[in-house]
């Protein structure tokens, strides 16, 4: 199974290669948002701060969203939806080899490339600014590291089994494009849950919203402390990567049923 | 030897949500959603021996895709049973993958911005091929296909039938014994449509591979298949050899002859003349087609060469396009 993923890695990047521009619009995507959310939370905070958080909090803040967004971002339900509406899911199906891991594949390589540029971006900024410098904490970076894994796992999850809806529905990424305006707000993208009406923040907590971006973002830079609450947060993930694992088996098993293998 | 494809019974219905023309009709179908039952493919029953090479030949929508897709594991029929390669191919899995390949000729697995090659190591990661028989078996088809220099090209500057060469390269390198083609020439120029016609009847007699295929193009059945399934309307109306069928259905012997003599006034033949003997279909001196009724062929062409001065003259069936119109216009049973 490695050879494959390395081989399908592989590919992923060759064919990355070959658009050296959209690599850079990407890059771009990924940091303007929080860039503008940053600048906006900078001018409001002021010398004094919101809900806690003073400037260089919301610096720190939004860096870890920077490089956590693009650490669990997932795009599958696009390319599902092309694949189930083209046909062109027909020859995946007829290799021995899941079309789920061709997928998942494409999310390390994306992963991988753009993560390591953000990475080197935060290193280049913390250099000259101390404020968004983060504790050198090994427990911490690790117990970050599992939370991004589960949050990627989850949000890969959420994304294909979205895009599985195109079995039954031409509007697969309608639904997605929605899921990701909610989650803009509740998922911690355009400001710290802390910060969120307390009505709202207890959505995003109930729901898998907390547990996608703003749980592992917490957690990196130190707002989530505390065994009980690190545990709370991780066992959250956990129950919400189970669910959307179980409505992933449930969408394909039904899904590839229904399946019409267009194209005659 | 047991079949290596067995169909038995095999039908497909879709369901296939219908509604009123105009802005009424679109709202009405969006409360109370109306679906109508399309029986794509009915009933059909058939057997397929290892080594044979057959094709599926019907009409646009008779069911010759969608049969293709449940022997590929692709579709769940709605009922009945099928076996391929040894198994029920949707519960197969990953065995039953290695042992089929899957070419549409409308849908690529080539990745299109890169060369053909990248697809092929890719395909061979997938199917755990070995090394020294994955460079042996590209090299063996790379070299059938005359591919030479096109491996290094991104795939979006081939041509369409180098790409269509390069798909059956990438569809073949883990060697199954059972090729599923639909359409494997579709848009093709001649050229190329004859490579493909050449390599498959190459690889099968090579490899003992069995092919079943669909196309549009009859002279992709009469090269390749020695047996046809005639589809239409999702109903298997034959199963057999194509020169049965045409046997079957043609009532007539076409009669082509070339006339000798110059044409002059001496042995003049004329069109009246010829047609004394057969329905006329052409005649520009010296060459003229004459239909009979099949059993008459071989009395009205001894009478012919005793009539006139004759230079060749051959019995042919008439032209399988129009056997196979006649067959679908009438349905197969009529003549036998």
């Amino acid at each position: 199974m490695i050879k494959r993923y390395a081989a399908l890695i592989r590919n992923a990047w060759l064919v990355d290669l070959q658009y050296r521009a959209s690599i850079v619009l990407w890059l771009l995507w990924g940091v303007t948002e929080p860039a503008i959310a940053l600048g906006i939370w900078w001018a409001i905070a002021g010398d004094g701060s919101v809900g806690g958080y003073a400037r260089a909090d919301f610096a720190r803040y939004f860096f870890a969203v920077m490089l956590i967004n693009q650490l669990t971002i997932a795009w599958d339900s696009w390319y599902l939806d092309r694949w189930i509406r083209d046909g062109e899911l027909n020859y995946r199906l007829v290799r021995p080899l899941h079309p789920a891991h061709e997928a998942v594949a494409e999310n390390i390589a994306y992963k991988a490339r753009t993560a390591s540029v953000i990475l080197v971006v935060w290193l280049l900024a913390a250099a000259a600014w101390p404020a968004v410098r983060l504790p050198l904490d090994p427990g911490r970076w690790a117990l970050t590291a599992v939370a991004v894994l589960l949050a990627a796992a989850m949000r890969f999850f959420i994304s294909f089994t979205t895009g599985l809806l195109a079995f039954w529905t031409t509007r697969a990424t309608a639904i997605m494009e929605l899921h990701a305006g909610v989650s803009l707000f509740l998922a911690g993208r355009i400001a710290p849950l802390a910060l969120l009406p307390p009505a709202v923040a207890s959505v995003a907590g109930a729901l898998w919203f907390r547990s996608m971006l703003a749980f592992p973002v917490d957690l990196l830079t130190g707002a989530v402390h505390g065994t009980d609450a690190i545990v709370r947060g991780l066992a959250a993930q956990i129950l919400w990567l189970g669910m959307w694992f179980l409505a992933y088996r449930i969408a394909w098993s039904r899904g590839i049923r229904k399946y019409g293998a267009v194209g005659g | 030897m047991p079949s290596i494809v067995t169909a038995d019974g095999l039908s497909k219905t879709f369901q296939v949500k219908v509604r009123d023309p105009g802005l009424r009709g679109a709202v009405r179908a969006l409360f109370r959603p109306r679906y109508r039952d399309v029986l794509a493919v009915r009933d059909v029953t058939f057997r397929i021996e290892p080594g044979e090479i057959v094709a599926f030949l019907g009409p646009n929508g008779a069911g010759k895709t969608t049969t293709l897709k449940m022997l590929a594991g692709l579709l769940y029929p709605t009922s009945g049973r099928v076996e391929a390669a040894g198994f029920v191919p949707w519960t197969g899995g990953p065995p039953f993958k290695r042992r089929i390949a899957l070419v549409l000729g409308n849908r690529q697995q080539l990745v299109w911005d890169l060369p053909p090659e990248e697809t092929f190591l890719l395909n061979r990661a997938i199917y755990d091929i070995p090394d020294v028989d994955y460079r042996a078996r590209l090299a063996e088809l790379v070299a059938l296909l005359e591919l030479g220099d096109v491996l290094q090209k991104p795939v979006r500057q081939l041509s369409l039938g180098e790409r269509m060469k390069c798909e059956l390269v990438a569809s073949l390198l883990h060697h199954p014994p059972l090729l599923f083609l639909d359409e494997p020439t579709l848009g093709l120029d001649v050229t190329a449509q004859e490579a493909i016609r050449r390599f498959l009847i190459e690889y099968r007699d090579r490899h003992g591979a069995t092919v079943l295929l669909t196309s549009h193009y009859m002279q992709d059945v009469t090269a390749l298949a020695s047996r046809v399934l005639m589809i239409n309307r999702g109903r298997l109306l034959y199963d057999g050899a194509l020169d049965v069928l045409v046997g079957r259905i043609a009532r007539t012997k076409r009669i082509e002859l070339v006339l000798g003599g110059d044409g002059g006034d001496g042995h003049r033949v004329t069109a009246e003349a010829l047609a004394a003997f057969g329905d006329l279909k052409s005649f520009h001196f010296p060459n003229a087609v004459l239909e009979v009724r099949r059993e008459d062929a071989p009395a009205t062409s001894a009478r012919l060469l005793a009539a006139f001065p004759v230079a060749d003259l051959s019995i042919e069936d008439p032209p399988i396009e129009e056997v196979i119109r006649l067959a679908f216009a009438r349905g197969v049973e009529e003549d036998q």
